[in-house]
């Protein structure tokens, strides 16, 4: 399943929450990768493999979704930083010129998942939460996300209010 | 004594005002300086400043950003952050004491800022009912309140009107009303509907409640489905008393936020208030003069600042000659089920509204068959347990592995809320601490409180209601505890008291008994008001934010008339 944005363009912007200036204010490079693309591949780390992360969803559940851009550009450049090294550390190379498998396994073989998420916190656990746990909130309370749970609103996400289907007898 | 520290330290949040630039002068030749921005304060400023009547709010925090409510959003739904630093409470500014038996987490339960600690509520706005107010009369507990249901009614109906209040004028138990509710009802979630079902079996009335979200008939946003409007509504559509403050300041209000008042002095006679001394983030001390001052900070802080302001005509704390200033303090003591069923999507999450449905059957007193106990206020949880962001967020698994486990423990909970009568005891009460101070060197308020045998036998009740529904739903009851049923301090934050604060500077028409007048105006200063859940005599069950609202409005009216004369 291919993660688009027409869907997700379509409600945030309904609930009033500025995608589009979400997209051109983060996703511009900033350094020697595209923070986007980063996302991309940490993301196809986090979300079930039935997902394939794109651009788009990441641009619209995640940065559509950020209120204060200019403080989290630099959450966002410090993090990428922080993965660079520890992939370096780990596989040899920044996390977005390794494999799939290496990619898991700097996830895994690190605190990135297992460690402490702060965002006062020591670089890792920064990582943690400006990049992971955005990447999740962004899946997880998208109705993508959703669907798989069996729920087509869950929350953190404006999908409208009052559904109720009938009681299964 | 113990004192509550907080693991925040700062205040700062995002304003749309620059602290530095802003002028926080105070105002010329003011008729009413109103101390808190919160629903009372913004209800009562609206009302005036819509009568011509020049009015300043003081306003201890800053004026939120509303954009920034996305954030705050998501703060709440991260398993890092306390409810506390959702709206920046905690820190030097907000320390206080608990000298009570029980830990008393009251910087999760408020707001300070423009809009107060509506910006946090689930916006569950039932009336008190009939016999709330006749307690001693009717049963030969507690207190009378010195106005009746019948007074108030009217500014029931108005603050429903004000605010927008969606609900189904039906609804049975509720106490009687003459004006249909401003909006139709929301619709009951599937979850309301299961618990109706096995209510039908169990001789339970499920019935929706009354909520003041917009459905799309105010000239606010409609409710969009965050489902997370307690504690963050980024969309508006739940209200909340910035509104009001806006609508004020429309109307000539003026507003100085981040203006804590350090006390209120009064005149050579002791008779009227002449000036409230606020302080500024610069440092600088100001004085706002008023004809008439209208203390509006909530149960908490209003008893604090009075004492503070203790003076050689009021050497006990300022209009409290009858020595009842603090005391009779009330909450509405907590408790909450939560449920399993097997292998049922109970649609938590996709509804919206946190709350849809509630039980009222058991708001009541003297039942032959279950007497004496407290008033049960039951609502039953949209979203019931974490969200699946929460989850996914809290775990240390990826990929397939992670989906698997939310989706394992998402989906099938049920959840009941409710909040419970309280007696007032002159011994549950809200004093100072001297030994510990705030940002500018003030004792900080302390809360010696304990709810008694009374609101167990509610809260047990309300337990036992619940847990039969679930059960009879082929539900597993996975928590089902109240804080008098189990050792409070072990209960997890948001199952610990601190809710709804009232009483402390109750309401009586006699000076020797009580704080402040059925007008709301305190027996001791002329020109002094006192608008909060403190002046409640008696709690009720029901969410007090539309009793506190209607009382404000009343007040206004009052003050219209006197300073109109």
């Amino acid at each position: 399943m291919e993660l688009t944005r027409r869907d997700a363009v379509t409600a945030l912007t309904a609930a009033g929450i500025t995608a589009t200036a979400g997209c051109s204010g983060l996703s511009g490079a900033s350094g020697d990768a595209d923070p986007t693309a980063v996302l991309v591949d940490v993301a196809g780390v986090l979300y079930p493999s039935e997902i394939e992360p794109t651009a788009e969803f990441i641009e619209t559940f995640m940065f559509g979704r950020i209120a204060d851009e200019e403080s989290y550009r630099e959450e966002l450049t410090a993090g990428i930083e922080t993965l660079n090294r520890l992939a370096t550390d780990q596989q040899g190379g920044d996390f977005s010129t390794l494999s799939a498998d290496q990619q898991t396994a700097v996830i895994e073989d690190t605190e990135l998942r297992s460690g402490t998420s702060e965002p006062d916190g020591t670089d890792v656990e920064r990582v943690n939460y400006y990049l992971l746990d955005e990447l999740l909130f962004a899946f997880y309370s998208s109705p993508t996300g959703g669907e798989l749970i069996g729920n087509n609103n869950p929350r953190g996400y404006p999908g409208g209010f009052g559904y109720s289907p009938p009681l299964e007898q | 004594m113990s004192t509550n520290e907080s693991t925040t330290t700062t205040n700062e949040s995002t304003t749309t005002n620059g602290s530095a630039t802003t002028d926080r002068t105070p105002v010329d030749d003011a008729d009413v300086c109103v101390i808190g921005a919160g629903p009372a304060g913004a209800l009562l400023s609206h009302s005036l400043a819509n009568r011509g009547h020049d009015v300043v709010i003081l306003e201890a925090g800053p004026r939120f950003d509303k954009e920034a409510r996305v954030d705050r959003m998501k703060d709440q739904l991260h398993p890092t952050h306390s409810d506390n630093e959702i709206w920046d409470m905690g820190g030097e500014r907000d320390e206080y004491s608990n000298s009570g038996e029980h830990s008393w987490p009251i910087n999760q339960r408020r707001v300070k800022g423009v809009g107060g600690t509506s910006l946090h509520w689930g916006s569950v706005v039932p009336r008190l009912y009939e016999k709330d107010f006749e307690m001693q009369s009717r049963h030969g507990i507690a207190r009378d309140w010195p106005i009746s249901y019948e007074d108030l009614r009217p500014y029931y109906a108005q603050a429903e009107q004000e605010i927008g209040v969606a609900g189904d004028d039906d609804t049975p138990f509720l106490p009687r009303r003459e004006e249909s509710y401003p909006m139709d009802a929301l619709p009951l979630s599937y979850s309301d509907k299961l618990f109706k079902q096995a209510g039908e079996a169990l001789g339970v009335t499920v019935h929706s409640m009354p909520m003041a979200i917009n459905t799309g008939e105010y000239d606010r946003n409609q409710c969009q489905g965050y489902g997370t409007c307690q504690f963050v509504c980024p969309s508006g559509g739940k209200y909340s008393a910035d509104i009001h403050v806006r609508k004020a300041e429309q109307q000539g209000a003026t507003v100085i936020d981040e203006a804590p008042v350090q006390r209120l002095n009064h005149g050579p006679a002791g008779e009227e208030i002449t000036e409230a001394v606020y302080k500024t983030p610069d440092e600088e001390t100001h004085r706002q003069t008023a004809d008439t001052f209208v203390a509006a900070a909530g149960a908490y802080e209003t008893p604090r600042l009075l004492f503070l302001s203790e003076s050689a005509e009021y050497p006990n704390g300022l209009a409290n000659s009858s020595g009842t200033l603090g005391k009779y303090f009330m909450g509405h003591p907590p408790a909450g089920v939560l449920g399993i069923v097997p292998g049922e999507n109970t649609h938590q999450d996709e509804y919206g509204p946190v709350v849809s449905g509630g039980i009222h059957q058991f708001y009541e007193y003297d039942n032959p068959e279950d007497p004496q106990r407290a008033s049960v206020n039951m609502f039953a949880i949209n979203v019931a347990g974490p969200s699946p962001a929460t989850m996914a967020m809290e775990s240390t698994a990826i990929g397939d592995d992670l989906l698997q486990q939310v989706d394992a423990q998402f989906g099938s909970t049920l959840g009941i809320n409710m909040s419970i009568e309280m007696l007032p005891r002159e011994d549950n009460q809200i004093g100072i601490d001297e030994s510990t101070t705030d940002n500018h060197g003030n004792p900080v308020p302390d809360v010696d409180i304990s709810p008694g045998e009374f609101a167990r036998k509610g809260q047990e009740k309300g337990l036992q209601v619940g847990s039969d529904l679930i059960e009879e739903l082929g539900g597993n009851v996975v928590y089902a505890n109240g804080t008098q049923t189990m050792e409070h301090d072990e209960m997890t934050p948001l199952g610990k008291g601190g809710y709804h604060p009232l009483g402390g500077t109750r309401m009586g028409s006699d000076p020797a008994e009580s704080v402040v007048d059925p007008t709301l105006k305190t027996h001791d200063l002329d020109n002094l008001y006192i608008s909060s859940g403190g002046v409640f005599v008696t709690s009720g069950a029901s969410n007090p934010t539309l009793t506190i609202m209607a009382l404000s409005l009343k007040a206004a009216d009052h003050i219209h008339e006197e300073l109109r004369a």
